[in-house]
């Protein structure tokens, strides 16, 4: 199973050194050492931290490195378009430049391949083995690239968008490493809190003096899809600007070949070069929208069992037992429903990491109550497509699920039916208030 | 000394049982004007289509300009049509629905990219910038072969193949496409290959060659004739 | 220019200056991010305390004026270089450069020029050629835009100071100074607008600081002492009284209740009692705005700790007298919620927006239908060279390809009589 998961990882790899050798001219062995270097590097950095830190901890360092990534590829693109204003053009070349690039795209991409691994314990075995697979990709690459034709140029920030493209979108195939969803949710806080501010800024009247079909028009900026189209941009921008400079970089100067057709033959070469140069860059496209695509599909399957309906007593206890039909001590995600006078309300219980049981609500404070799905060590919210850790699930703020008082005893679980009623009024409520509100 | 820019040895071409021109050898020094004369079915054309890369033969060498055309591949053949070699038939084959200077800038779309200022320029040089947006069919037959001419030359070729330029032209027009075609040689120093019937139009080279039946007959400088 | 200036002054009028400062702030909020959810907020909150974070915004300004200098200086150039000032060397503001040596005179290339449609100015030995309109004074205006965009946004983040008040009728102005004029009227009217459903006039009389008669609307803001006046919420200011059996006493109290629109509840509590009063005011059956109208009724709601006691319906100045309990609102009056605020960046900000517009409007058809193009051909120097310069801002290939062609006129002395 594990070693299906890692073929697509396998593939990305192989292919960014593909495009590392074809990219950097100097020293095509010097290109494939320092990669699977890295490689190896990002594998054992990989183990260590999977180790030493709690795995939302370690996923979070490695999803920071894929973060630094896409900001390194904004660099690149920005500096790409700016590149007629530039007058040298050599601080990014020459061999230590070079396997630094390539030690940090294997380190980056050893990182996000061994994290596939991090739920077949620690042993050091399958790492090993993915090293010396990384090892063996990189080299079969350098061959491969020898029978690629010449004409398929890889400029500097072609093969950035390439590679980034490709990290994310081996990330895109883990929950915990996905930088989309999350990157979706700050976007629609941005959005929300800087149309705000700037209505405050430029003393714009509030909703109430508006009309409201024209504040129908400023409420999308509020919404959830605000957050994904903006998301969008910035996934996006960075490759747009870089087909941009290479579609748009000047013609060469030819005022001073004294030959019509010389001329044009140098500015068809030009023009015939720069559009075969898009071709890295428009493959980044692609591998990009795959990753958003993943990112919206996941191929994870959520364990979100039927709630089952439960009652309460007269005395408005609802009493779930701890071995029953049941079993709440499985570790799973287990989703109840109460319904009393024409309302209902939804709620899970599931036994966390250090051994507790928690009662939460299927429903957080901020989101609207899409209710939750439970996968690779988290619960995740429908609705936001946030991962809450198990381990902090009964914890409140944020988007975790709203925490409910309860009490343990060795038989099972005892709810209070009011407590519960009022907590999902008041969750519920305050998140339908506004369509979307949210984080 | 001067370069050969045509060389062949043994150079032959057959369709089938039909042998249209059997093991040839000739030089052309570059910037030499080359008539070729024979009667219909002598191989001339044949002859044209092979230096100017149109056709491949069946056996002997050709080298123009160095290039060695039988291992050119397809891609390289069209690449040396398009950079080395500068065409114009009898019959005109412009574009009916374009002007004149279109005419000529789609030449230069085929070759690299189109320039209308250098597109209209090569029209005066061939005396018509008067005539720039005129379509075919409301220029003379002169005229038209001018057009040609400037749509041969607009790609600077090295090598300028006339298939019978002046073979529907009167009398007077073909002393005019042919001392325009000197005054342009002199300028550009190419070389010409020409194609022709006419004994009075091959006399315009440097040089002519008579083929018959495929085969090399004669061999004549302009000075010996 | 010494050395140190002249660094620090390509520094700042690089065009990379700003871009890399937005970039630091984006960084900033990057990181804020990790850690909140109100990033931006907490963005502009650390930019107001943090002198580095201030210095660094005020580099944006300072920035975008030394960039506009010196774009200035260069279109000055340019314009001296193609009249005929030969003072200047301008190849550095050219595209393209290109030294000729040739003896051909330039009156072969002038009619092939002019055929083209451009215009000529000829000396001894230079010929200067133009065609359509230089979008430079667009570029300008943009960058001033850019200039006022974040002096605009400079001045707002750190100076801005703001005071919310209640606005009521016959109350004084609220404000920082105690001296404001009588509001002397509400007027709420539905609005025939595209953009606002209502229309909001404050009538205030003259204040004792000097201040004549004034009339605020909702946009754009009216300034009263210096602040502008920008209304955000609507309400009733109410005077509550009430009774209850169990209260020694009654307790009457001025209450400024954002209670606008109709249905939207606000509470008074009673202090040193468990009542509180909820009030919201009642849909009229006509339909009608009651703010507009001015005939208020008031759904209340009395409750003792958990429990509500009194529930009814009381018409503004009437009363309800019931289990011994008093409620009265014997006077009600309108209420606007506003906020005054010191900041003279948002002239700035809507500067800029102005000049955004207007910069376009210049930019797009000159850019479409007419953009610049130059060329001069100067000759002079040891061998009688000619040198030729080109610079385009639209239809580059054309005007290249005429450009190159006369060079190659003037190379090969292809010139013929009459073009």
């Amino acid at each position: 199973m594990i070693v299906i998961k890692l073929i697509p990882h396998a593939v990305s790899w192989a292919v960014i050194a593909l495009f590392l050798v074809r990219g950097f001219h100097a020293g095509r062995l010097m290109v494939i050492i320092s990669g699977s270097g890295g490689f190896a590097l990002g594998a054992l950095g990989a183990l260590v931290l999977f180790r030493l830190l709690p795995p939302e901890s370690a996923f979070g360092i490695i999803r920071g490195g894929l973060g630094v990534s896409l900001l390194l590829l904004w660099g690149v693109a920005v500096m790409a378009a700016y590149r007629p204003f530039w007058k040298r053009t050599t601080y990014f070349e020459g061999t230590g430049f070079t396997v630094m690039c390539a030690c940090l795209a294997g380190c980056m991409a050893g990182a996000v391949s061994a994290s596939r691994l991090s739920g077949s314990g620690t042993s050091l075995a399958p790492y090993l083995a993915l090293i010396l697979v990384g090892g063996a990709l990189a080299s079969y690459a350098g061959a491969v690239e020898k029978r690629i034709p010449e004409w398929f140029i890889v400029g500097g920030p072609s093969l950035a968008a390439v590679v980034v493209a490709l990290l994310l979108y081996g990330s895109s195939l883990s929950l915990r490493l996905d930088l989309f969803a999350p990157l979706t949710m700050k976007v629609m806080k941005f959005a929300h809190d800087f149309v705000h501010q700037f209505m405050e800024s430029m003393l714009i009247p509030d909703h109430v003096f508006i009309r409201s079909n024209l504040w129908k028009y400023i409420g999308v900026l509020f919404g959830k899809e605000i957050g994904f189209w903006g998301a969008l941009v910035i996934w996006f921008t960075p490759l747009l600007l870089i087909v941009y400079a290479i579609q748009f970089e000047p013609l060469p100067s030819v005022a001073h070949i004294r030959q019509g057709a010389e001329r044009r033959r140098l500015l068809a070469v030009f023009i015939h070069i720069r559009r075969y140069r898009l071709i890295p860059a428009l493959l980044a496209v692609l591998v990009l929208t795959a990753a958003v695509y993943r990112s919206c599909v996941p191929s994870v399957e959520y364990w979100d069992p039927k709630p089952i309906v439960v009652t309460a007593t007269p005395v408005g206890d609802i009493f779930i037992p701890r071995k029953g039909d049941i079993d709440l001590e499985d570790g799973k995600l287990h989703k109840y429903l109460f319904r009393q006078g024409g309302k209902e309300a939804r709620f899970f219980i599931i036994m966390g990491p250090s051994g507790k049981l928690t009662v939460v609500l299927d429903a957080c404070a901020i989101c609207k109550p899409d209710g939750y799905g439970q996968a690779e060590g988290t619960v995740i919210c429908y609705y936001c497509k946030t991962l809450i850790p198990l381990d902090t699930v009964g914890r409140s703020g944020g988007c975790n699920p709203v925490p409910l008082a309860f009490s343990e005893k060795d038989d099972g679980v005892h709810i209070n039916a009011v407590t519960l009623m009022n907590e999902w009024d008041n969750t519920v409520q305050t998140t339908t208030k506004v369509k979307g509100a949210g984080k | 000394m001067i370069a050969n820019i045509i060389q062949t040895t043994g150079l032959t071409r057959s369709y089938g049982d039909i042998c249209a021109l059997k093991p040839l050898d000739v030089q052309v020094p570059e910037g030499e004007w080359l008539s070729v004369m024979g009667h219909s079915g002598s191989g001339k054309s044949t002859f044209m289509n092979l230096v100017g890369g149109l056709d491949r033969p069946s056996a002997g060498s050709l080298s123009v300009g160095g290039e060695d055309l039988l291992a050119l591949t397809e891609d390289g053949l069209a690449r040396f049509r398009r950079e080395f070699i500068g065409i114009i038939f009898q019959q005109h084959h412009l574009v009916p629905y374009l002007t004149a200077v279109e005419n000529v800038m789609m030449a230069q779309y085929f070759h690299s990219v189109p320039d209308e200022a250098e597109a209209r320029s090569a029209l005066e040089r061939v005396g018509l910038g008067h005539r720039l947006k005129n379509r075919p069919g409301e220029l003379s037959g002169g005229e038209q072969q001018r057009v040609c001419i400037a749509r041969a030359i607009i790609n600077s070729p090295k090598l300028l193949l006339g298939d019978e330029p002046t073979g529907n032209l009167d009398h007077k027009s073909t002393i005019m496409v042919m001392e325009l075609l000197r005054e342009l040689r002199s300028e550009e120093r190419f070389t010409v290959i020409m194609v022709t019937h006419n004994q009075e139009v091959a006399a315009w080279g440097d040089r002519t060659i008579y083929l018959d039946d495929g085969v090399l007959v004669r061999d004549e400088r302009a000075n010996s004739r | 220019m010494k050395r140190l200036p002249r660094l620090c002054w390509n520094l700042i009028s690089s065009p990379f200056t700003c871009p890399s400062v937005i970039g630091i702030f984006v960084l900033v909020y990057i990181g804020i991010a990790f850690i909140t959810d109100d990033a931006l907020i907490v963005l502009m909150e650390l930019v107001r305390r943090n002198g580095i974070l201030v210095l660094l915004l005020a580099l944006l300004p300072i920035a975008s004026l030394a960039r506009l200098i010196k774009e200035i200086r260069c279109f000055r150039s340019g314009y001296q270089i193609s009249t005929g000032d030969p003072s200047h060397d301008g190849a550095s503001l050219f595209d393209e450069a290109v030294e000729l040596e040739t003896a051909a005179p330039f009156d072969g290339i002038e009619e092939t020029i002019r055929t083209q449609g451009y215009t000529i100015r000829k000396e001894e030995n230079r010929l200067a050629a133009w065609r359509g309109i230089t979008h430079a004074p667009a570029r300008l205006i943009f960058l001033l835009a850019t200039l006022c965009l974040y002096s605009g946004i400079f001045i707002s983040l750190i100076f801005r100071t703001s005071y919310r008040g209640p606005v009521i009728e016959g109350e004084p102005m609220p404000g920082l100074s105690q001296d404001g004029g009588i509001v002397e009227r509400i007027r709420l009217e539905n609005g025939k607008g595209t953009i606002l459903s209502k229309r909001l006039t404050i009538d205030v009389a003259p204040s004792g600081q000097g201040g004549g008669q004034a009339s605020f609307g909702i946009y754009p803001p009216g300034l009263y002492q210096g602040s502008f006046v920008y209304p955000r919420y609507l309400g009733i200011a109410l005077l509550v009284r009430f009774s209850a059996p169990d209260m020694h006493g009654t307790f009457e109290k001025h209450a400024v209740l954002n209670m606008y629109p109709a249905g939207k509840e606000a509470e008074v509590q009673i202090p040193e009692s468990p009542y509180k009063l909820v009030t919201s005011l009642a849909e009229p059956d006509d339909g009608l705005d009651p703010y507009i109208t001015g005939r208020m009724v008031f759904n209340v709601k009395l409750s003792k700790d958990k429990d509500v006691v009194l529930s009814g319906v009381l018409p503004g100045g009437g009363e309800l007298n019931r289990e011994g309990y008093c409620i009265a609102f014997p006077d009600y009056r309108r209420m606007v919620l506003t906020d005054f605020i010191q900041d003279y960046g948002v002239y700035f900000i809507w500067g800029a927006l102005s000049l955004y517009g207007i910069a376009l409007l210049y930019w797009l058809p000159v850019r479409v239908f007419f953009p610049r193009r130059e060329m001069l051909f100067v000759r002079g120097g040891i061998n009688d060279m000619v040198t030729a310069y080109s610079r385009t801002e639209g239809r580059e290939r054309s005007h290249n390809s005429l450009f190159h062609n006369l060079l190659d006129m003037l190379d090969i002395g292809k010139i013929q009589p009459g073009g």
